[in-house]
C-alpha cells in the first residue's frame, strides 16, 4: 500500500513515527539556535535559523527514507513546488513542535490501523451479539409465558369437558334405567293390590282380563238364549192354561145350563121335583162360583201372561242383541289382543334397542376416557419445555452481564441500553418476533400421541410385578 | 365394593379414574400429590392406591416408598400410572414395592380388569 503524505497544513496529525536519533538531532539544533538567538544580532540569528531549518529538512528526509523502505516515491526529494510546501509544512511543524511527542513509523502505523480495524469489527460483532441475545432472551420470556398460559387454559377446558361428560353419562344412565323400568319393570313384580308394575305385565294382564270379560259376555248371551227358550215354553203353557180355562168355563156354562134344564124339569114334575130343583139351583150356584173362579184365574193368567210377554219381549231383544254383541265384542277383543301383542313386541324391541345403545355408549365412554387424558400428557410435555427455556434465559442473562462488564461502551449503541438488563426480571415486556424453540427438550420419554389401541413399542401397557 | 385412592397432579386425570371406577361401584378418594395422599391415609383406610409418577411436592416413587413403610399399607396393592414406559422407571417402581404398572393413556376396560385382579 502506498503511503502518500504531504506537508500540507491540513494534515496536522503525524501518522508516521520517527526514530529517536532524529528527535534528538532536532532537539539539539533547536536548542542551540534558541540559546544563541539573544546573544547575536538579528541577521546572524536569521541566517543560522535558516541553516538550521535546512539541516532539519535534510535530516527529516533522511529519516523517512530510512524507516519506509517500501515507498520509494516518498523518499524522492521534493520538487521545486513541493519544497515551497515543505517549508511551509516545516514552519507549521516548528510552531507545533512542543505538541509532537511521538511520530510513529510507517510500519507501526499500518499495524495499528489493522489492529484498530479488527477491534472495530470485534466491537461491532459484540454489539450485534448483545443485541441479538437481548432480543432472544425477551422472546424466550414471552414464549415461556405463552406455554404456561396454554397449560393453564387447556387444564381449565379439560376439567370442564371431563365434568360435563361425567354429568351427561350419569343422566343418560338414569334415562335408560327409567325407560327400562317403565317398559319391563322389575321383572314382573306386582304391587300389594295385584296391579302389575311394568308395561309388559300391564299389557299381559289387560289381555287376560279382556278375554275373561268377553267369555263372560258370551256366557251371559248363551244363558239368555236359554232363558228365552224357557220363556217360550212358559208362554205356550199359559196359552194352554188359557185354553183349559175356556174349557172350564164352557163346562161351567154347560153345567149351569144343565142345572137350568134340571130346574125346568123339576118344575114340570111338580111337588116331587122340588127337592131336585133345590139341588139344581145349588148346582147353578156352584157353576157360577166356578165361573167366578175361572174369571179370577183368567185375570191372574192375563197378568202373568202380560208380565211374561213383557219379559219375553225384553229377553228376545236382549238375547238377540247380546249374541250379536257378544260376537262383535269377542272380535274386538281379539283385535285388541293382537294389537296388544304388537305393543308387547314393540316394547321388547325397544328394550333390546335401549340395551344395544347402552353398549354403544359404553364403548364411546371408553374412547372419551382415553382421549380426555390427553391434557395430562401434553401439559407434562409442555412443562418439560419450561425448564430448558428458563435455563436459556438465565444463561443469556449471565453472558450479557459478563459481556457488558467487559466493555461498557457496548451499552451506548444498544437501542434499549441499560433498561433491558433489569427487564429480564420483570414480567411486562413488549413481544418482539418470537422464535419458537427448535428442540423442545422433554423430560418424559418420547411417546406417540395418545392412541386407542394398546401396542406401545417400549413394552406392554399393563404390567404386574 | 372397594375404597380406592387415586393420586395425580392433574384434575382431569383424577376425574377420569374416579369416573371409571365409580361405574362399577368402587368408592374413590382423590389427592393431588404424595403429601396430600399420606395425610388422607391417616384418617381413612383404603384397599388400593393408584398413583402418578411425576408430581410436585412428593413424586410417585418417594410416595410409594413412604407408603410401604406404614404398617397398615405394607401389603396394600399399589398401581403406578404414568406416561413413561421405560424399563428404568419400572424397575424403580418395582424396587420400592409397587404392585403393578399402567401406561397413560389407560384403557378403562384394562384398568377395571387390573383393579379386579389385584383386589382379588
Amino acid at each position: 500500500m502506498s503511503v502518500s503524505f504531504s506537508f500540507s497544513p491540513s494534515s496536522m496529525r503525524l501518522p508516521v513515527s520517527m526514530p529517536r536519533w532524529w528527535r534528538w538531532a532536532m532537539g539539539g539544533l533547536l536548542a542551540t539556535w534558541l540559546w544563541a538567538v539573544p546573544f547575536v544580532s538579528w541577521w546572524v540569528a536569521l541566517g543560522s535559523g535558516l541553516c538550521a531549518m535546512l539541516t532539519l529538512t535534510v535530516l527529516t528526509f533522511y529519516a523517512r527514507q530510512h524507516s519506509n523502505k517500501d515507498d520509494i516515491g516518498a523518499v524522492l526529494p521534493p520538487s521545486e513546488d513541493e519544497s515551497q510546501d515543505v517549508f511551509e509544512q516545516v514552519d507549521a511543524l516548528m510552531s507545533h513542535s512542543k505538541d509532537i511527542e511521538h511520530i510513529p513509523q510507517v510500519e507501526e502505523v499500518l499495524e495499528s490501523m489493522a489492529q484498530d480495524n479488527q477491534r472495530r469489527r470485534l466491537d461491532d460483532l459484540m454489539r450485534r451479539w448483545v443485541d441479538v441475545a437481548q432480543r432472544y432472551s425477551e422472546a424466550a420470556l414471552v414464549l415461556r409465558r405463552e406455554i404456561y398460559s396454554v397449560i393453564k387454559q387447556t387444564e381449565q377446558a379439560a376439567n370442564t369437558i371431563a365434568s360435563s361428560f361425567e354429568a351427561v353419562i350419569n343422566k343418560a344412565t338414569i334415562q335408560a334405567r327409567q325407560a327400562m323400568e317403565l317398559l319391563e319393570g322389575t321383572q314382573g313384580a306386582t304391587s300389594d293390590d295385584g296391579t302389575p308394575q311394568s308395561l309388559k305385565d300391564f299389557i299381559q294382564v289387560s289381555d287376560e282380563r279382556l278375554n275373561k270379560m268377553a267369555d263372560e259376555v258370551v256366557r251371559v248371551a248363551d244363558l239368555s238364549v236359554n232363558m228365552v227358550r224357557e220363556l217360550d215354553g212358559v208362554q205356550t203353557r199359559t196359552q194352554a192354561i188359557d185354553g183349559f180355562l175356556l174349557d172350564v168355563e164352557k163346562l161351567a156354562d154347560q153345567t149351569s145350563l144343565l142345572a137350568l134344564n134340571a130346574d125346568i124339569e123339576a118344575a114340570r114334575v111338580g111337588e116331587h121335583g122340588r127337592g131336585f130343583s133345590v139341588v139344581a139351583q145349588e148346582v147353578r150356584r156352584l157353576s157360577q162360583r166356578s165361573h167366578e173362579f175361572s174369571d179370577r184365574i183368567r185375570q191372574h193368567l192375563k197378568e202373568v201372561r202380560s208380565g211374561l210377554s213383557r219379559t219375553y219381549g225384553n229377553m228376545r231383544t236382549l238375547s238377540a242383541a247380546d249374541m250379536e254383541h257378544a260376537l262383535t265384542i269377542k272380535e274386538d277383543v281379539l283385535s285388541l289382543t293382537q294389537s296388544l301383542e304388537g305393543k308387547n313386541r314393540e316394547v321388547a324391541e325397544t328394550v333390546s334397542r335401549i340395551n344395544e345403545i347402552s353398549k354403544e355408549i359404553a364403548q364411546d365412554v371408553r374412547n372419551v376416557v382415553i382421549s380426555l387424558q390427553f391434557h395430562d400428557i401434553t401439559s407434562q410435555k409442555l412443562s418439560g419445555m419450561l425448564e430448558p427455556m428458563d435455563e436459556l434465559r438465565r444463561t443469556l442473562y449471565h453472558l450479557m452481564q459478563e459481556t457488558v462488564s467487559l466493555d461498557k461502551n457496548l451499552l451506548k449503541n444498544l437501542p434499549k441500553n441499560e433498561r433491558w438488563l433489569s427487564r429480564l426480571q420483570e414480567e411486562t415486556l413488549p413481544a418482539p418476533e418470537i422464535e419458537p424453540s427448535k428442540e423442545p427438550a422433554r423430560k418424559e420419554s418420547t411417546q406417540e400421541p395418545p392412541r386407542l389401541r394398546e401396542a406401545i413399542d417400549n413394552g406392554p401397557a399393563v404390567e404386574l410385578f | 365394593m372397594a375404597t380406592i385412592l387415586t393420586v395425580d397432579d392433574t384434575a382431569s386425570m383424577r376425574q377420569m379414574i374416579s369416573f371409571t371406577l365409580n361405574s362399577v361401584g368402587h368408592e374413590v378418594l382423590q389427592a393431588a400429590d404424595g403429601r396430600e395422599a399420606l395425610s388422607i391415609l391417616q384418617n381413612k383406610k383404603v384397599d388400593l392406591v393408584i398413583t402418578d409418577v411425576n408430581m410436585p411436592n412428593m413424586d410417585g416413587i418417594t410416595f410409594v416408598k413412604s407408603l410401604r413403610e406404614l404398617i397398615d399399607y405394607k401389603f396394600t396393592p399399589i398401581l403406578m400410572l404414568t406416561t413413561e414406559s421405560q424399563d428404568a422407571k419400572r424397575q424403580q417402581g418395582k424396587t420400592v414395592g409397587a404392585t403393578g404398572w399402567i401406561v397413560k393413556p389407560f384403557n378403562p376396560e384394562q384398568l377395571l380388569n387390573v383393579v379386579k385382579k389385584v383386589l382379588g
